[in-house]
């Protein structure tokens, strides 16, 4: 990595106090502080994101999982400095090069900014059927990519036929075909192998698998899990499916009401929640061996990202609320050693609010994913 | 292979029914060719009138007393052996009448067609790139405001401030008339040349009614475009904005103007047989006027079937082009979309 900001050296000094870590030793790949963004409207300022901090540490899979609305793709956008406009995103976005310099992201050139981007950190659309031009063959939408990045294309085009094959697909099939040729999933593994032809670092997925059946949304999981191994990748999957992410996540973020709320490793959060929406948020999940007369929805609505509440952004809806959480917003308090929840009341969670399916808390992690492997 | 003989199958069972429907109506005309040229000849000369009208009629392709259906047998039958009858109106076979008017009526079609498409593409891409801008709202504006004014009346203002304008340049473009006096047809420069300066005013009177439509709606596609998700992933990938503009923004965004395009050149044909008309200028459409002022059924009907060639043959080249153009839409015997 050459292409160095001047600015970029001066936020890697400030790193690893905080947040998701306290094992100091986790190599991050990217760091997020205090990252906001903003939308002006008429009725106000719309925060849809608000004060996140995040560490993501090499070669991990995060999940970031939330409501719609709850602010997780502007959080995706973020990392690629690809809020669509006219938000404005303000914090600090580090990226650590496995070798060389730490990188301000916010702080780079259009022209450093085109290089970071699918060269370094890579993103994969909600919306695979949307996400290629419908005029211009797959073969092209490869091409153009590695030949705007001054990449070697005869060198590139090798790499995108063996990611193609490696997704269970015929390379050349698939690139002689247009987007409209190829079924829902073949389209999304093709976006996947089109956004890992730049060998990027890190992977950023927003709801990759939202359009995609059940079926094709495991095969597709346990693709990533072998790419991962094999590039060596960082992956953040952005979803509203907190069981489908549990199999695949090292480690899941939650967000609510635009803001983080919880984060901590995938089996601790599954067992061990505690923050109260995220319990709740366990409970309203479908559940197989559930009784359907035990889920539970989530009493009322996310708020207005114009007119957050104050406090806790979650204690209107929160059993454990009281006048602390209505005057205070709650800092991220220690749950266990790399978990971590904002909630006043954590430790009553659990009882405050109950796991309903009975597997569940006996043991979420291999209930949920030995039925389908 | 197949779906060419059938395309063919239509085109022919179009023109058919085009020449069948337009006959019975160019019959019923009111008034009669006889009259009308024996009024006109009469006129001119001290000749006796009975002795024009007989040697008209012996020249006349039909019986004046047939009736409909022997009049239309008459016609079809001359029409299958190549005959499209002779036009007392111009004075000539109506196969060289119109062999010497179509070229001049496609001349300034396809400049209208090219010139307005060329202008409105780019003008509607620029605008949709800075919507909501200055440039944006004017140009909105000034489109609706001409899009309003029909051609006729544009026609008629062009005449009247270029046509008979004093300014040097402006009489560059004659008023009136389809090709320079005192200069020999043929692929010379001086000839083109004027032939060119004639078809300006009469393509301008459609473009400048036309463009501003076909720039709003190219406005309003490329906007809706430019919303799309591979827009923004191909500026993720760092493609150059101006491959995004031509390639992603600019090539999806035309597609639903390629109906427009065959949809203005049947209302540019329709309407050449009032422009010429204004314009003097001796294309199809001039033809069709004079025929159907002196009910004059054999021009009347080979003007008819020209334009029915005319749009028969363009839709045939958009429907195997617009498979080209979007890789969605299949044509040839690959299947259709009905």
């Amino acid at each position: 990595m050459t292409d160095q900001d001047t600015r970029s050296t001066q936020t890697a000094t400030h790193s690893t106090e905080r947040t998701g870590s306290t094992d100091g030793t986790a190599d991050h790949v990217l760091e997020i502080r205090d990252a906001e963004v903003s939308f002006e409207m008429d009725r106000g300022v719309s925060r849809v994101m608000d004060h996140v901090d995040l560490d993501v540490h090499r070669g991990e899979i995060i999940g970031v999982v939330g409501e719609s609305g709850s602010g997780k793709s502007m959080l995706a956008s973020s990392m690629l400095d690809a809020v669509v406009d006219p938000g404005v995103l303000s914090g600090e976005i580090t990226y650590y090069p496995e070798d060389g310099e730490p990188v301000d992201v916010l702080g780079l050139s259009d022209r450093k900014l085109k290089r970071l981007r699918w060269e370094e950190i890579s993103m994969v659309f909600q919306g695979a059927m949307s996400s290629f031009n419908p005029t211009m063959g797959v073969r092209e939408h490869f091409v153009e990519t590695l030949e705007a990045h001054d990449d070697d294309v005869e060198a590139g085009m090798e790499r995108a036929r063996e990611l193609l094959s490696d997704l269970y697909l015929e390379p050349e099939r698939v690139l002689d075909a247009y987007p409209h040729e190829l079924s829902g999933g073949m389209r999304q593994r093709a976006l996947i192998a089109l956004s890992l032809v730049l060998e990027p670092e890190v992977l950023v997925m927003d709801e990759p698998t939202a359009a995609l059946d059940l079926l094709m949304q495991r095969s597709i999981l346990s693709l990533l899990e072998d790419l991962r191994e094999k590039h060596d990748l960082t992956m953040v999957f952005i979803t509203h499916d907190l069981p489908l992410v549990a199999e695949l996540a090292d480690r899941i973020a939650v967000m609510y009401a635009f803001e983080l709320i919880e984060i901590g490793p995938t089996d601790e959060i599954l067992r061990h929640a505690a923050h109260p929406y995220t319990r709740a948020l366990l409970n309203a999940t479908p559940n197989l061996d559930a009784p359907l007369e035990e889920m539970r929805s989530i009493e009322g609505a996310a708020p207005d990202p114009v007119d957050v509440p104050d406090g806790c952004t979650y204690h209107p809806r929160c059993p454990l609320a009281d006048e602390t959480c209505v005057a205070d917003d709650p800092d991220f308090r220690q749950v266990d050693a790399a978990h971590e929840a904002a909630c006043f009341h954590w430790e009553d969670a659990a009882e405050a609010v109950p796991f309903t399916g009975v597997d569940v808390d006996a043991d979420p992690q291999t209930s949920i994913t030995e039925e389908h492997r | 292979m197949n779906w060419y003989l059938k395309r063919t199958g239509q085109a022919l069972f179009t023109l058919w029914a085009v020449v069948t429907v337009a006959f019975v109506l160019a019959w019923n005309v009111p008034g009669s060719l006889v009259d009308h040229m024996v009024d006109r000849i009469v006129q001119n000369s001290n000749v006796d009138p009975e002795i024009v009208r007989e040697s008209i009629e012996s020249r006349l392709m039909f019986d004046p007393e047939a009736s409909l259906l022997e009049g239309y047998l008459t016609y079809v039958s001359a029409l299958l052996e190549g005959d499209l009858g002779y036009s007392f109106v111009a004075g000539q076979d109506v196969s060289t009448t119109l062999a010497e008017a179509v070229p001049w009526t496609l001349l300034v079609m396809s400049l209208a067609t090219l010139g307005m498409f060329a202008i409105s593409l780019a003008l509607g891409a620029i605008m949709a790139y800075r919507e909501g801008s200055w440039f944006d709202i004017a140009n909105t504006f000034v489109g609706i405001v001409t899009t309003s004014v029909p051609y006729f009346v544009a026609a008629f203002l062009l005449i009247l401030w270029v046509g008979y304008s004093d300014a040097p340049i402006l009489e560059l473009f004659p008023p009136r008339g389809r090709r320079p006096p005192r200069v020999d047809p043929g692929f010379t420069v001086a000839f083109v040349w004027g032939a060119l300066r004639h078809a300006v005013l009469p393509a301008l009177s459609y473009l400048i009614t036309g463009y501003g439509l076909l720039a709003l709606s190219m406005r309003g596609n490329s906007i809706q475009t430019l919303g799309e998700d591979y827009v923004r992933v191909a500026e993720l990938r760092g493609l150059s904005s101006r491959r995004i503009a031509l390639r992603y923004v600019g090539r999806n965004a035309v597609l639903p103007l390629y109906t427009s395009l065959l949809l203005s050149i049947g209302f540019m044909l329709g309407s050449s047989v009032v422009l010429e008309q204004i314009f003097q200028y001796h294309g199809v459409g001039y033809w069709m006027y004079e025929a159907i002022d002196a009910t004059d059924v054999p021009l009347m009907m080979g003007t008819f079937i020209v334009i029915t060639v005319c749009v028969v043959i363009a839709t045939f080249v958009a429907d195997v082009t617009y498979s080209m153009l979007d890789p969605r839409i299949k044509s040839g015997d690959q299947g259709e979309a009905y």
